[in-house]
């Protein structure tokens, strides 16, 4: 009696809106395997194999993704490619919180190799984006023995958080740009000596 | 003939503007200085003046370089008004003052804050397999692997007596004998009891036999026959003869064979 009383074509509608849910949970998890898998030297992975990947609707599913992945910390970030175009965008996955320092220094940082990147992203940044290797050394002296400023700028230019060019000029990196919150750094930095003072005030 | 020196020096001086002006650029351009720094419309007034005077193509090509580097001055002056209407600007007095003061821990703390790491998979994937297993099945074992180059590298370097050369027949003691007979006879020769040039005496045909010949003497020297004296203001090195008969003490000897 109830299925005289729909009107045609009802009952296809459930299997249409289930079999558009099915791809969008079937893209969503091919779009997680493409950003997990590292492919290249780098890791990310450009727009246009997105599109390839996923369609042209690719910026939606990695939304859907983005949430889905919002239990686990995760987040999907894009970081603008050197043309500024859609193509040329590189996507991937990061935490969505910072991790403590405590657990910086379990993935192999110490303490005195973050304070090195610190500085440099926040020198580069204030100086138009750019310094010469020469200078930067020069300004790192006064806080990091010598080895140390040595070992730890050759390590992250290797990483891609800061590039070298032939002039020997410091610029901020691709995976910089990725992975740090610059705005909120400097800010950071910039607050902490008042925050010091405040806490002392305080007590 | 003065009014043409006059001249030259004239357009030496402008060439030289010329010049001072690329090299202005190009520090500019690699230095964190504030672009804004060079005054491009005087530049290009400089230019434009100098201009109508070149007819040589060098001096005309090094125009044109110096009117490339004010435009990459430009260029660079844009970035810099673009970085500081932007909100990464922040005075680097400022934030070099901020740095020097706090300490590395609050420095690291600050970036911990804001840093959101990758995350992503290293996996071997079955074409990483396959290359890694061709290039395990073809790597040479390693005691094979620098043969060709460097030979056998099995044995340790060591020492090589006389009595090994005289095993491997190499050297003979009677030769032996006989060339520090022969050189000390020599010796007493050529200095006829007088001190003579230790260099000019070791002197061979080709570096070999100079080198050969020093090292005999080093044995003359040994056994107290002949003695070596070097001159302190000139560094010249002189050797006589021993009179009287050497006595049985032997002594070692730097020799110099250059």
């Amino acid at each position: 009696m109830s299925e005289s009383a729909n009107p045609p074509g009802a009952a296809t509608q459930p299997t249409e809106a289930a079999a558009e849910r099915a791809s969008l949970d079937r893209k969503t998890r091919k779009a997680f395997q493409v950003l997990i898998l590292q492919r290249g030297r780098n890791p990310g992975v450009k727009g246009w194999e997105m599109r390839r990947y996923l369609g042209k609707d690719y910026k939606k599913i990695l939304e859907v993704l983005s949430n889905d992945l919002k239990p686990l910390g995760l987040e999907v970030h894009q970081v603008p490619g050197p043309e500024g175009t859609d193509d040329s965008t590189r996507f991937l996955l990061r935490f969505r919180d910072p991790p403590t320092l405590a657990e910086a220094e379990t993935a192999g940082f110490r303490i005195d190799d973050l304070a090195v990147l610190a500085a440099t992203i926040a020198l580069v940044n204030s100086k138009q984006g750019r310094i010469s290797r020469k200078e930067l050394e020069s300004f790192l002296k006064g806080k990091f023995p010598r080895w140390r400023i040595d070992y730890s700028v050759d390590r992250y230019i290797k990483r891609g958080y800061i590039d070298q060019d032939d002039k020997d000029l410091i610029r901020i990196g691709w995976r910089t740009r990725a992975e740090i919150d610059e705005r909120s750094l400097m800010t950071l930095i910039l607050a902490q000596g008042t925050q010091s003072k405040t806490t002392s005030g305080k007590q | 003939m003065p009014a043409v020196a006059t001249e030259d020096r004239g357009r030496d001086k402008k060439l030289e503007d010329i010049l001072r002006l690329i090299e202005l650029c190009r520090n500019v351009q690699s230095s964190s200085v504030n672009p804004f720094e060079v005054d491009i419309r005087e530049k290009l007034l400089v230019l434009k003046r100098h201009l109508p005077e070149w007819n040589v193509i060098d001096v005309m090509l090094k125009d044109s370089e110096a009117m490339q580097q004010l435009v990459a001055i430009v260029k660079l002056q844009d970035q810099y008004i673009k970085h500081r209407a932007s909100a990464l600007y922040i005075d680097p007095l400022l934030l070099e003052l901020k740095i020097t003061l706090i300490s590395k821990e609050e420095l690291a703390e600050s970036f911990a804050k804001c840093w959101h790491p990758i995350a992503q998979l290293d996996q071997l994937t079955p074409r990483g397999l396959e290359k890694a297993f061709v290039y395990w099945r073809e790597l040479v074992p390693f005691s094979e692997r620098f043969k060709d180059q460097f030979g056998n590298y099995g044995e340790p370097t060591g020492t090589i007596g006389l009595e090994e050369l005289e095993s491997l027949s190499i050297f003979t003691k009677e030769e032996f004998e006989a060339r520090l007979t022969a050189i000390s006879e020599e010796l007493v020769d050529k200095s006829d009891g007088k001190e003579i040039d230790y260099r000019g005496f070791i002197k061979g045909k080709d570096p070999e036999e100079t080198a050969l010949r020093g090292y005999l003497i080093a044995f003359v020297v040994t056994e107290g026959k002949a003695t070596l004296r070097t001159d302190p203001l000139t560094e010249q090195i002189f050797i006589s003869v021993m009179q009287g008969k050497p006595d049985d003490e032997t002594k070692s000897v730097a020799i110099v064979v250059r």
